[in-house]
């Protein structure tokens, strides 16, 4: 990566105007230098500012600084320059799926889905929306239901908040596992799962089953590290045919697993597992809720 | 004894960090070749190692994420990994500081060459 970075530094060096400032602006983005990645970012939509590639990196960067609303903006810059740019919608989708506007986050979605109906990433982020929409759903009906005749109004809204809060659990690495890239669980001694979802393309949630079947593997890797002298493991990773898992023992006996597919790089898969364990841990701190 | 394997699995043990490498049965867990540094319990790590590298085989493809290339556990003293093929895992322990990303690439170089 460093490497690269430099490479890419002395080509910008040698030629302001070349477009490789997308790649370095990227490649520093990637690993987590934001302000530079900034920099290089703005300097080059003051080169370039109808170039479409230019906002979007400047959105993802947006993104990772937490500063959503800029992100949406800049990803609607993308879209005004380029209507048919993925990229700006499926951004724009996720920024409202982060504010919790779900029905909007999916007609920016469906649209990109539109445009490139075989994105398993567009494909994955919507299904996500679609079981956060049922969710609200289920919970209006809920609400409905307890707030029938003669329920004071007042309090039924905020019983509807209250249950709403109790869906955070599901969104614990939403911030960490962006753009439906990977995904993040957090399972008991047991193998239940307490924080995350695994949502299939089809839209089913299988969070469980995949945590069930993946927690038998780390008490199989607590054993062999018993035996052979090693300390404590720290991760496992599992490559297969369709995506990477890697896993990390919490305390309480807790596991976090993050899947990711098989085109993500393993040191990325690793730093995402890390960033998850830290949220995973000051969750469990706070009590879990 | 050294076979036909034998320098394959000795290559791998000269990489920097390597501790030792063996070619293990996937189902009865016992060594087929390796080559160990001294002070090494061969046959229990080939059990254990077999064990971990059949379980996350069979729950990667029970949770439909079909068959395990290859499997890393970092640990705090040491990393393990294992690769697989024909119910065959070749099988490395490294130190804490070694290059993994090294290791992985000839694991699966050295995983190409074994015929039985």
């Amino acid at each position: 990566m460093a490497d690269e970075i430099r490479r890419l530094s002395e080509e910008l060096a040698r030629d302001p105007a070349s477009p490789v400032y997308l790649q370095l602006g990227e490649a520093l983005r990637r690993g987590g230098q934001l302000d530079l990645a900034l920099k290089v970012a703005l300097r080059g939509l003051e080169r370039h500012p109808h170039e479409a590639d230019a906002h979007d990196l400047l959105a993802r960067i947006a993104v990772d600084r937490g500063e959503l609303e800029r992100a949406f903006d800049e990803w609607d810059m993308v879209r005004r320059i380029a209507p048919a740019h993925l990229g700006a919608r499926k951004g724009m989708g996720y920024v409202l799926f982060k504010q919790g506007k779900y029905t909007e986050a999916q007609t920016y979605l469906s649209e990109a889905s539109e445009l490139d109906g075989e994105d398993e990433t567009v494909a994955t982020a919507l299904a996500m929306v679609r079981v956060k929409l049922r969710e609200a759903e289920g919970a209006r009906g809920a609400q409905g239901a307890r707030g029938a005749p003669g329920a004071d109004p007042s309090t039924t809204s905020l019983e509807h908040i209250e249950h709403l809060e109790h869906l955070e659990h599901l969104s614990l690495f939403d911030e960490i596992t962006v753009g439906g890239e990977h995904t993040a669980l957090l399972l008991d001694a047991t193998g239940l799962v307490m924080a995350g979802t695994y949502v299939t393309q089809d839209g089913r949630d299988v969070a469980q089953e995949i945590g069930a079947e993946l927690s038998g593997v780390s008490d199989e890797a607590r054993r062999a590290m018993r035996h052979l002298g090693l300390g404590d493991w720290s991760s496992l990773t599992v490559e297969t045919d369709a995506a990477v898992v890697a896993m990390a023992p919490m305390r309480d006996d807790a596991l976090l697993l993050v899947a990711a597919s098989k085109a993500m790089p393993l040191g990325l898969v690793h730093r995402v597992l890390d960033r998850c364990a830290e949220r995973a841990t000051a969750w469990l701190k706070q009590g879990g809720a | 004894m050294k076979t036909n394997l034998t320098p394959i699995i000795a290559a791998l043990t000269r990489q920097r960090g390597v501790r030792g490498s063996l070619l293990v049965d996937e189902t009865d867990g016992v060594i087929i070749d390796a080559t160990l540094h001294v002070g090494m319990k061969g046959p229990a790590f080939a059990a254990l190692a077999a064990s971990l590298y059949r379980k996350a085989r069979l729950s990667a493809d029970a949770a439909g994420l079909g068959g395990v290339t290859f499997l890393r556990l970092r640990a705090t003293e040491g990393h393990v990994c294992a690769a697989g093929k024909n119910d065959m895992v070749l099988v490395i322990v490294a130190d804490a500081h070694a290059n993994i990303g090294l290791i992985r690439m000839e694991m699966l170089k050295a995983l190409e060459r074994v015929v039985l």
